[in-house]
């Protein structure tokens, strides 16, 4: 059922608006806090406000302007845009307090928080786009709005690495665009409202160049080897920074472009005729496995989390290209689990590096018994992202495993699934060791924690790993969200 | 009234246990030891309430939350799952006890302790556990939360076995996932109790792939053989009375889950048309006798513990594997048996490496002079590994033996007196050093105890009451609510 409601446009906006005002009040330290977190409450609001709406299966929608006929600007929340706002806004909540305690320090402060704004309102309309035009427009001023925040430091390496950021997303945004044109001269719309807008008759040839330009397009953020360069060397960037790009918007920007280019444009059943999703499944299947190898060898904190990124993001998109409806449950609930997961740990080291200035791993032998609620928070993480049952994690890895072994041969991924896990305990379990059991001779119990900006959203997500894994089947749970969406997509 | 609402308390209560340690130890020590010896206490004695109802014929069920739209994490009380929770709970309130003593001189006690009854908490799970996926829950947790139990002391040997452990553990466990997911692919959500949940329609080279999954997932915490590698490192590494629970439950749990499979996941008649049985028999009779070899040479008296554990394990499995109802009886006591035993016998290694400072057989020569009580209850229960009568042992050999004779298959009845055999070449040389040869010099230097206990009295305590154990579970095998009983209605009413 369609309503017209203008929420959808207000949840960008009214974050927008803040995000200027925290410009405007420049270096008064009390009305930046104060707009910084009105541009996430408000948001968080705003977007709870229509969730027991969505989950009773009404679709808000509001259309802002039309330049030409089928081209416009509108916004339109159904139950996968809903997932993801959900998961961006919660999270932004949650990194704004932690960037305040963070960014205490720091320089340009009004520059950080403002464009840090900015992102939330963009994340955003990304997910409530009604069209591929209103998408493409709000990933394109994601890129530019994270701009400022990677070279945060101004030093030459950050500066170095906004290049290559630049670099990388905007020849990534040139795809997308390409897309985009094709698209309405053969669909004639570029709605995204349907499971799927152009038609078989164009061609296999046709069709299958367009897939792979949206996925090279969108894969650019999404992090797919080996178009994933630009992740690793963002790292310089602060720590919520590197939290907003890893596990609240950027990269995730990306994947959910790639679900709304496999499930809303193309649309499973032409999918499922041309048969080129094997060939992203693959891809994604290498990147999973390989990035985890790579992490391994990685003894720079955040650089380990960086590959471990671009690892779990295949998971999403290896999990859209399956095409199976468990499998595309998985993946997108994915999108919150690892939100979660990732975001502790980028928390934690955050909360490391500030509180000991240590950022390589094997600096942390016995950090446990500095800070070991920071750490059992990390252990939380860790286990998750291993798959232990109870974490969130593990209901990634059930539904996506799932949903591979109703694929042709999908025993293969299967395999690649919990080869994965293994994988990830052999680069997250070292971690744990060297903080609580790779102590040096003579430590003892020490507590001097990160201050409590940093230690108590480290917390709260630990705790929303384990709930996302316990109680992912109580109603408003991103899982119900994530079943309405693919029920739709699919047609069941 | 019904027993079902009490099966999350019975879980709970350890997990409750170990959140009370650390603010209990900031009161004292002792306050620490009363607090949680209490709350295994009434954890166990719950767990015998039980024991009428099942014996019965009733069947505790309680859902606890959903886990999948068709799913529930569930718990339930059967003849089997209750065998292995009471087995569980006293083993755990003997090594619990027994610790108070050995962890005295030890760093790290609230780590200890807590994740000590963490590990209650997991195991009564997967004995509980009413579906494949609660099963995986409890056994995952247990796998990987008791890896500070095995590192605990934290030298370099222990280090590397609780590497070795934890490698050994996540591929196993990546295995069992990969099994219980195509179980659920190919079955559906199903809860143990009803009919077996494969059926000979399905796809044939699934089913055999599933079951060979099952079996090298769960045997690596079973100890099959050539699965077993991080047994024989993490016992000795571990502080004795985990070595105990390590050996008795935890390895166990492993032999659990393959039973659980075998009998509720395939059923014998698909066993039997798959023909995997037999293949299944023969690595456990490779795993009885190789491990039994590898065990003589060993001079470290817990290595040694740990091979003849691995062996023990393979009767487990080879009587489950001769589907016959008296060997899977034999079978099922065994883990009872096998847990009080070589409890017991770890607990007298614990008090050797406390006391005297002995880590080695070769070092024993004569020790029992200054040890007659350890060393007494050692040769005690030495005896019932081996399988003399009437001590608990042989109950396990002799409705094995049974079994083997039902399953029209004596020849390997070679195999099981073979076992036997070895038992006693690694297990009366040791014995026989205590007591008739001259003292070794650790032994001779050691200071005299005089007018003194051996050890604390909480440590001697436990070793004769496991003593008693053996001898009980061997004269009266038969009286009702004790295993025996259990693992005849188990094999009996197995779907």
């Amino acid at each position: 059922m369609e309503v017209v409601d203008i929420r959808p446009l207000l949840a960008p906006l009214l974050s927008l608006f803040c995000g200027i005002l925290v410009f405007a009040v420049g270096e008064r330290t009390w009305w930046r806090r104060f707009w910084s977190l009105s541009a996430a409450v408000v948001k968080l609001a705003l977007v709870y406000s229509m969730l027991p709406g969505v989950l009773d299966g009404k679709i808000y929608s509001y259309s802002l302007i039309e330049f030409t006929p089928g081209i416009g600007l509108a916004f339109r929340v159904d139950a996968l845009g809903m997932f993801f706002a959900i998961v961006s806004s919660s999270l932004w909540l949650i990194t704004t307090v932690y960037a305040i305690g963070y960014m205490e320090q720091e320089h340009e402060r009004a520059r950080f928080f403002g464009f840090f704004a900015l992102c939330v309102s963009t994340t955003v309309g990304i997910a409530f786009a009604e069209n591929l035009l209103t998408l493409f427009l709000f990933y394109e001023m994601l890129t530019i709005c994270t701009y400022p925040l990677v070279v945060h430091e101004e030093t030459p390496e950050a500066m170095k690495a906004g290049r290559k950021y630049l670099v990388y997303t905007l020849l990534g945004g040139v795809f997308v665009l390409l897309g985009c044109a094709v698209t309405f001269q053969w669909a004639g719309t570029l709605s995204l409202s349907t499971a799927g807008i152009l038609p078989a008759s164009v061609g296999k040839q046709g069709l299958s160049l367009l897939f792979a330009a949206f996925v090279i397009g969108f894969g650019v953020k999404a992090a797919i080897m080996p178009l994933h360069g630009w992740l690793p060397s963002a790292m310089v960037a602060p720590a919520p920074v590197s939290a907003l790009l890893h596990a609240v918007a950027v990269v995730k920007a990306g994947a959910f472009g790639i679900m709304r280019v496999v499930f809303c444009v193309f649309g499973v059943e032409l999918l499922r005729d041309l048969g080129i999703t094997v060939w992203l499944a693959a891809l994604a299947s290498v990147t999973i496995v390989l990035a985890s190898i790579i992490a391994m060898t990685q003894d720079n904190f955040k650089r380990r989390l960086a590959y471990s990124t671009i690892s779990q993001l295949s998971y999403i998109v290896l999990g859209v290209a399956l095409l199976t409806p468990l499998a595309a449950l998985g993946a997108i609930v994915h999108i919150a689990n690892q939100a979660f997961q990732k975001i502790t740990m980028f928390f934690v080291a955050g909360a490391i590096q500030r509180t000991t200035g240590r950022t390589n791993i094997h600096e942390l032998g016995g950090i446990g018994y500095q800070m070991p609620f920071t750490m059992g928070a990390f252990t939380v993480a860790a286990l998750g992202f291993i798959g232990v049952p109870l974490t969130a994690g593990f209901i990634t890895k059930w539904y996506l495993s799932l949903g591979a072994m109703e694929a042709e041969n999908g025993w293969v991924f299967v395999v690649v699934l919990i080869t994965s896990s293994i994988l990830n305990a052999g680069y997250w379990l070292p971690v744990v060791y060297m903080a609580f059991f790779k102590v040096p001779p003579g430590t003892h119990l020490h507590i001097k924690e990160a201050h409590w900006t940093l230690l108590i959203p480290t917390l709260i997500c630990a705790v929303y790993v384990i709930l996302l894994g316990s109680f992912a089947e109580v109603p408003g749970m991103p899982l119900s969200l994530a079943r309405t969406a693919v029920e739709f997509f699919f047609g069941l | 009234m019904s027993y079902s609402a009490i099966l999350p308390a019975v879980v709970l209560l350890p997990m409750f246990g170990a959140g009370l340690v650390v603010p209990l130890s900031k009161v004292s020590n002792r306050a620490r030891a009363m607090g949680i010896t209490i709350v295994v206490g009434i954890t166990t004695a719950l767990v015998a309430l039980l024991i009428p109802g099942v014996l019965n014929g009733e069947v505790y069920e309680q859902r606890l939350f959903q886990m999948t739209p068709t799913i529930w994490m569930s718990l339930r009380v059967d003849a089997l799952g209750e065998l292995f929770a009471i087995t569980a709970g006293l083993l755990w309130l003997l090594a619990l006890v027994f610790s108070f003593g050995y962890m005295a001189d030890e760093e790290r006690t609230n780590r200890y302790f807590a994740f000590l009854m963490l590990a209650l908490t997991w195991t009564l799970g997967v004995a509980l556990a009413g579906n494949l996926l609660s099963f995986l829950v409890f056994y995952e947790l247990f796998s990987i939360l008791t890896y500070p139990l095995v590192v605990h002391e934290q030298t370099p040997e222990a280090m590397a076995a609780g590497t070795k452990y934890i490698i050994y553990i996540i591929i196993g466990g990546g295995l069992v996932l990969l099994a219980i997911m195509g179980t659920y692919f190919l079955a559906g959500a199903q809860e143990f109790g009803g009919s077996a949940f494969l059926t000979a329609e399905l796809d044939r080279t699934s089913l055999l792939a599933v079951f060979w999954c099952f079996i090298a997932g769960f045997g690596v915490k079973a100890a099959l053989m050539p699965l077993h590698g991080w047994v024989p490192d993490a016992h000795p590494a571990a502080p004795a009375p985990f070595s105990a629970v390590l050996s008795g439950i935890m390895v166990a749990a492993g032999s659990f889950g393959i039973l659980r499979v075998l009998f509720y996941v395939y059923g014998i008649e698909l066993l039997k048309e798959l023909g995997v049985a037999m293949p299944l028999s023969w690595i456990a009779a490779f795993t009885i006798l190789a491990a039994a070899i590898l065990a003589i040479p060993q001079d470290n008296l817990k290595r040694r513990l740990a091979y003849s554990t691995i062996s023990q394990m393979g009767y487990v499995i080879f009587g489950a594997s001769l589907l016959s109802v008296s060997s899977i009886t034999g079978s099922l006591v065994h883990i009872a048996n096998h847990a009080f035993m070589k409890g017991t016998l770890f607990f007298c290694a614990g008090i050797l490496i406390k006391r005297a400072g002995i880590h080695n057989v070769s070092e024993m020569a004569g020790i029992a002079k200054r040890h007659p009580i350890t060393m007494g209850v050692f040769t005690l229960t030495s005896l019932s590994m081996i399988g003399t009568p009437p001590l608990s042992g042989f109950t396990s050999k002799w409705y094995l033996g049974i079994g083997i004779l039902d399953a029209e298959q004596p020849w390997y009845l070679v195999i099981l007196l073979g076992g036997a055999l070895l038992a006693a070449v690694y297990l009366l040389p040791i014995v026989y050093a205590a007591y008739f040869k001259e003292p070794a010099p650790i032994v001779r230097d050691l200071p005299e105890i005089e007018g003194r206990l051996e050890a604390p009295a909480t440590m001697l305590g436990v070793v004769l009451v496991g003593a008693a154990i053996t001898i009980i579970l061997g004269i009266f095998a038969w009286a009702p609510g004790l295993p025996l009983s259990l693992a005849k209605l188990a094999a009996e009413t197995l779907p």
